[in-house]
């Protein structure tokens, strides 16, 4: 028997968004971390910061960590975040 | 009514499950085909539009319809009289406070813990007794698993996708109680939160799994709920050290006991907010003496505060059985609790 039945998911697409122009350099660039404050956060971003100060040459590295690892950054943070050239968030568990 | 969404057309009955199972739009069982009638019942039962908006998750910014909180209640085989419990639970969930996407994404694994109060509970048939946390009746089981069903689909809380929990647990296909509260005088859950009996409410609760204890051995209040402590403090030092909501759930055979001893809500969750405690040291014992990090002496509580306790009235009527229910991670998420908003049994 022939029925009709309706689609459960969420049937728009996501609100479209446009990349972040894209560095044609590291160097001499201010690069900020958002980390979400777990513990392996530490080890990761601590080489990170290491690698693009030795081998990309940034002029400053600026760490930031969220107050609640499963929210979004805080308004300050993102405030802030409008003054880096380039800012690496999201990872770490 | 005019429904809005996508209107497909099938040969059968079989033919659906495979149509919606191979879209990812179930839990892996079975599911009533959402028929535009079954739907549109939920909704008029509700006196809700198709469009009425329920709520905005703010993470993702993703619009929570009537419409859609039916369809997937008609998939998990609720019946029109659930569907007012769902929608309440959907508000209550996209509460600020409740951070609805960290507690579905989080690799914690968590479940959203729903318990029914008020006069509902006997509107749609439930069972507070036999089997509480289990599969115990057709409507917590099924107003579960459409809360479930709603976030794999609306927000695609999917294995893999944006749920990211490295185990989870069973109560992430239904983990819906009701309150025992005919066979208790401690009061309910809803009144101790603020609602008077006479009024229908859900609460929500970003939950781990159940840890089981038992002591038939004692008719003492204070060792009674030393066992209950005894488990809190274990999740403490194995899982999370951190203070939340916790929920315990009382049987009779405990709450007799501590009933006929004199002891309310207010002596039972204070007694366990004195003594679920532990201090940073015993997470040598455990295995976890990296994380001390030379604040041992340090003593953390399970309960920010004795009204954070979370006591629920259910089970069997025989057993010295209970159990804890922990947080999924101390109070980044919050327990809610809403008052159901529509009436159930009105005459149009």
């Amino acid at each position: 028997m022939a029925i009709n039945v309706l689609n459960p998911s969420f049937e728009k697409d996501a609100a479209p968004f446009d990349h972040a122009p894209r560095l044609n350099t590291l160097s001499g660039k201010k690069v900020g971390f958002i980390s979400n404050g777990k513990e392996g956060t530490l080890g990761f971003f601590t080489h990170l910061d290491n690698l693009l100060r030795s081998d990309f040459k940034v002029a400053d590295v600026i760490w930031l960590q969220k107050a609640n690892y499963s929210a979004p950054a805080e308004a300050a943070i993102i405030e802030q975040a409008q003054a880096w050239d380039l800012a690496i968030t999201g990872l770490g568990d | 009514m005019t429904l809005l969404s996508e209107n497909i057309a099938l040969q059968s009955f079989e033919e659906a499950q495979e149509y919606y199972h191979s879209r990812g739009w179930t839990d892996g069982f079975p599911i009533v085909p959402p028929t535009p009638e079954a739907v549109q019942a939920c909704l008029e039962w509700a006196y809700m539009r198709p469009d009425e908006l329920i709520g905005v998750e703010p993470v993702r910014e993703r619009p929570i319809t009537a419409e859609k909180l039916a369809i997937n209640a008609v998939m998990a085989g609720c019946l029109p009289m659930h569907f007012p419990v769902i929608v309440t639970a959907w508000n209550a969930m996209l509460k600020e406070e409740f951070l609805l996407h960290g507690a579905t994404a989080s690799t914690g694994g968590c479940a959203i813990f729903v318990v029914l109060n008020g006069p509902i509970r006997a509107t749609i048939g439930c069972n507070n007794q036999f089997n509480a946390l289990g599969s115990s009746d057709r409507a917590t089981s099924v107003i579960g698993r459409a809360i479930r069903l709603g976030l794999i689909n609306i927000l695609n809380v999917s294995p893999g996708s944006i749920d990211r929990s490295t185990l989870g647990h069973p109560g992430k296909i239904s983990y819906c109680i009701a309150e025992d509260e005919e066979g208790t005088t401690l009061g309910s859950l809803a009144e101790a939160r603020g609602f008077p009996s006479e009024v229908s409410t859900v609460t929500v609760f970003a939950a781990s799994s159940p840890r089981q204890i038992m002591n038939e051995w004692t008719k003492n209040p204070e060792e009674i709920l030393d066992t209950y402590a005894s488990e809190m403090k274990s999740n403490m030092r194995s899982y999370s050290i951190w203070s939340g909501n916790y929920a315990i759930v009382i049987p009779k055979q405990h709450r007799d006991h501590l009933q006929s001893a004199g002891w309310g809500r207010k002596e039972i969750s204070h007694y366990l907010f004195e003594k679920a405690r532990i201090s940073r040291s015993e997470w040598a014992d455990v295995g976890k003496s990296s994380v001390i990090k030379g604040k041992g002496q340090q003593e953390y509580s399970a309960l920010s505060s004795p009204e954070q306790l979370l006591i629920v009235a259910a089970g069997g009527p025989a057993g010295g059985f209970g159990a804890i229910i922990p947080p999924w991670l101390g109070n980044k998420s919050q327990a809610v609790t809403l008052p159901i908003g529509v009436c159930v049994d009105c005459e149009t």
